[in-house]
């Protein structure tokens, strides 16, 4: 009898104790709803005058930008509402589409492509979705030409069914060739950026022979058959897909004999882009010295810098290269910036998109982004779309040893070529350099590499080769 | 005593039962049932492209599901699923097996068992993401720990590439399989044998039985039941193997020579065309696959003897129906 009296006092007792923290918990889970309902209604009602904007990007960048235009404009009345999607695991452009097939609110007013597949967004299946920038109050013709904007930008950016510019970038991803200055001292007597372009380019023919003069000195021209493809898909007079089928441009089945070419004369470390390997050679460490890269300014600047194995002049590789025309022009990657035609807000939208890709004094953004400057001095200098603002904007890197690297990048943009991509590049480009890869190795004959990558792209894709 | 049962009122707790299932058959009906039926439903319409959100049926239903069987891609990894499979999970069951035998063994105690069973387990715990990149580096071309190694050992005279001969991708990424998953099949086998009446060891040593003849006579067979469901939940997961394949090399591989079933089934749907249809045809196909070698594995484990006897109740109750009837005719 004590004993269970005493447990079921116990449980009462338990039990009250548990009503008590109950009551704590409630009373304190209401207070925090409260309190934040009143957050938000307080920062609702002191800032968004007019309303909020909604920005989907796969990085970071695009809304930091508009971050920084709230800054300095003040009286703009907007607010940014951000999303941002990394594009690993494919998981931007779903969520994209979705946003923008349902409308409404919360639909996208600004949203970001890049160029493995902003042709979806300017051209393709979703193009139906964009605004022209004309119905965003600008005057496209007037604004290109005075910012100078180069023609591949524009050649993407244009909806092939009306003719009208929907997106445009705020960089120039036009490339250039990126060589060692203490190599090409040691091979040429010079690391004069104008005489290297004469030794590499322009041309295949001429590179291979800068090739065979660099490997008698013991030196590999690139790191791997990766590096020359960006240039080697861009110089390429059609896209993989002509009227529905598969084709594959007699430039690009080049492709097959250039690489061919490079790991038979061992002018290569035969590394994969974005490996160990690859790196690597940027740092000046792998089985023979490498020459050179293909890239852009951003590949200087986010992979190169990075990889150098020093952060100043004299570590590493740091301070020991150059840039110099390539032997054939090309662009690699690039953001583009589109309007949803159901915004409401166009006009203020309108500002956002002129502010990033078309304004072209010293105010607009093209200029901080070129000069490093947007979040104070000292930032990364990048290449940007506007040819006017990179005229105006000083180039120079430590990095470079000192060379004005828009030199060489602004003329670069006009050999890119905006006309030869489709909506697939990104699935047909790996298929195809895994069969290259495969005839280079030996493993497969070049009619057999051929014919494997037309029926793993009709399997994969359900589209057919052209007879 | 009658005080308190004043107070007990015939309260039906099988309310509480219903209600706290609700947000599990809601979420289940949500996210894993009507997935399933819409995925069913689509491989017989022309649902594809990214824009679409309408389909309609197809005149020949069945048109998806021959465009997979006949798809070359789709057979290919049909094959290296299997291979890919067989290759880890042969390897794999014998060291559990082994492993197992070691740390059940009742003569030899081996000390720090418990770190041993965590180190085995610990490839498991981390992410296939991370352990795909791990082993890319690992496995690096031209310059890489592996490549380093074997020529240091002068077993190769240049660098070999990895990931582009289509066999050493299938086998690396059938060892990273098995490397993942041994850890785990040992924990459950082990777990198998603690479940097994001690008595029956103990007779066994009393008789004098050796430790081979322990584990072969008296541990396998009682393990039937675990190593059924290590042999069906591996043959399930082999078969819908996806994560290491996809991001250990991208794409499929090396002349698509890791292209599982499954990474197949994302490239139909998410790679670039959007062919939902055809992907869930895919899919349907491979639920029917594991579905027919899951019941092929079934009949094969089945308890032999059990069955047996099963049979000749059934065929004794038959008879004394039989019997009955005769008797009532």
């Amino acid at each position: 009898m004590m004993s269970t009296k005493v447990v079921r006092s116990s449980g009462k007792n338990l039990g009250g104790a548990i009503r008590t923290m109950k009551k704590v918990l409630s009373v304190i889970l209401c207070l925090t709803m409260t309190l934040s309902m009143m957050v938000a209604f307080g920062s609702a009602s002191a800032e968004a005058s007019k309303g909020v904007i909604n920005v989907y990007s796969f990085t970071d960048e695009v809304p930091k930008m508009l971050a920084r235009y709230l800054e300095l404009n003040p009286d703009f009345g907007y607010t940014i509402n951000p999303t941002v999607i990394a594009t690993t695991d494919g998981l931007y452009q779903p969520a994209l589409d979705q946003a923008l097939a349902a409308g409404g609110a919360d639909a996208p007013d600004i949203y970001c492509a890049e160029s493995a597949f902003v042709l979806k967004y300017t051209q393709g299946d979703m193009s139906s979705y964009a605004a022209a920038y004309a119905d965003l109050g600008i005057d496209v013709e007037a604004a290109t030409k005075a910012a100078d904007i180069a023609q591949y930008t524009i050649d993407i950016g244009t909806r092939p069914a009306d003719s009208k510019l929907v997106g445009l970038g705020y960089q120039a991803t036009g490339g250039a060739f990126i060589y060692r200055r203490s190599i090409a001292k040691d091979v040429w007597g010079t690391d004069d950026p104008a005489t290297i372009a004469t030794k590499v380019g322009p041309g295949w023919d001429q590179f291979f022979a800068a090739a065979a003069e660099l490997k008698a000195k013991g030196y590999g021209i690139v790191s791997g058959d990766g590096d020359i493809w960006h240039a080697v898909e861009n110089s390429s007079e059609k896209g993989w897909i002509v009227d529905g089928k598969l084709t594959i441009d007699p430039a690009r089945e080049a492709f097959l004999d250039l690489s061919k070419k490079l790991k038979d004369g061992g002018y290569t470390n035969d590394t994969k882009d974005w490996t160990d390997a690859w790196y690597a050679d940027m740092k000046g460490i792998g089985a023979q010295p490498i020459f050179g890269f293909f890239g852009p300014a951003w590949l200087i600047n986010y992979v190169m810098a990075g990889n150098s194995g020093g952060t100043k002049v004299g570590e590493g590789t740091y301070g020991d290269w150059a840039v110099c025309t390539p032997p054939v022009g090309f662009f690699w990657g690039g953001t583009w910036v589109i309007a949803n035609a159901a915004s409401e807000k166009k006009e203020a939208v309108g500002k956002l998109i002129n502010w990033i890709t078309l304004q072209c004094d010293d105010k607009g953004l093209q200029y901080y982004w070129a000069n490093g400057t947007l979040n104070g001095e000292g930032g990364t200098k990048d290449t940007v779309a506007s040819g006017t603002v990179m005229a105006m904007s000083n180039g120079a890197l430590d990095f470079l040893g000192g060379q004005n690297m828009f030199d060489v990048f602004v003329p670069a943009n006009q050999f890119a070529n905006g006309k030869n991509l489709t909506q697939y590049d990104e699935t047909i480009n790996n298929i195809w350099r895994d069969q290259v890869r495969q005839y280079t190795a030996g493993n497969l004959d070049r009619d057999a590499a051929i014919a494997a990558f037309k029926q793993s792209v009709s399997d994969q894709l359900g589209i057919e080769a052209a007879q | 005593m009658s005080q308190s049962g004043k107070q007990v009122k015939s309260v039906s707790y099988a309310k509480y039962g219903y209600l706290f299932s609700i947000p599990f058959i809601v979420t289940f009906l949500i996210f894993s049932l009507y997935p399933t039926v819409f995925t069913a439903i689509i491989g017989f319409t022309d649902f594809k492209g990214v824009t679409a959100t309408t389909f309609n049926f197809l005149k020949d239903p069945f048109a998806n599901f021959v465009g997979i069987i006949n798809n070359v891609t789709f057979q290919n990894s049909l094959k290296n699923t299997l291979i890919i499979w067989m290759i880890n999970f042969i390897p794999q069951i014998g060291l559990a097996l082994l492993l197992t035998a070691w740390f059940t063994n009742r003569s030899r105690k081996i000390r720090g068992q418990g770190a041993f069973k965590v180190l085995f387990y610990l490839p498991n715990i981390i992410t296939a993401a991370t352990v795909a990149i791990l082993y890319s580096a690992i496995f690096g071309y031209p310059v890489g720990p592996v490549n380093d190694i074997l020529a240091s050992l002068h077993l190769i005279n240049k660098p070999f590439d990895f990931s582009t001969d289509p066999w050493a991708a299938k086998l690396v990424v059938a060892f990273i399989q098995f490397w993942m998953w041994y850890g785990y099949t040992t924990i459950i086998l082990i777990s198998g044998v603690l479940g097994i009446n001690p008595e029956l060891f103990e007779s066994a040593e009393i008789d004098g039985a050796t430790p081979r003849q322990t584990f072969f006579r008296i541990t396998l067979p009682c393990m039937r039941t675990i190593l059924l469901f290590t042999l069906i939940t591996s043959l399930i997961g082999g078969l819908n193997m996806f994560d290491i394949p996809k991001l250990y090399i991208w794409n499929g591989g090396p002349a698509n020579a890791t292209m599982t079933t499954s990474v197949f089934i994302y490239a139909q749907a998410f790679s670039g065309s959007y062919m939902y249809n055809r992907a869930a045809a895919a899919s349907m196909i491979m639920f029917v696959i594991i579905a027919i070698l899951s019941a092929f594995v079934f009949y094969l484990m089945r308890d032999k003897y059990e069955s047996r006897s099963k049979k000749l109740i059934r065929m004794a109750k038959r008879a004394n129906r039989k019997a009955k009837k005769g008797v009532a005719v």
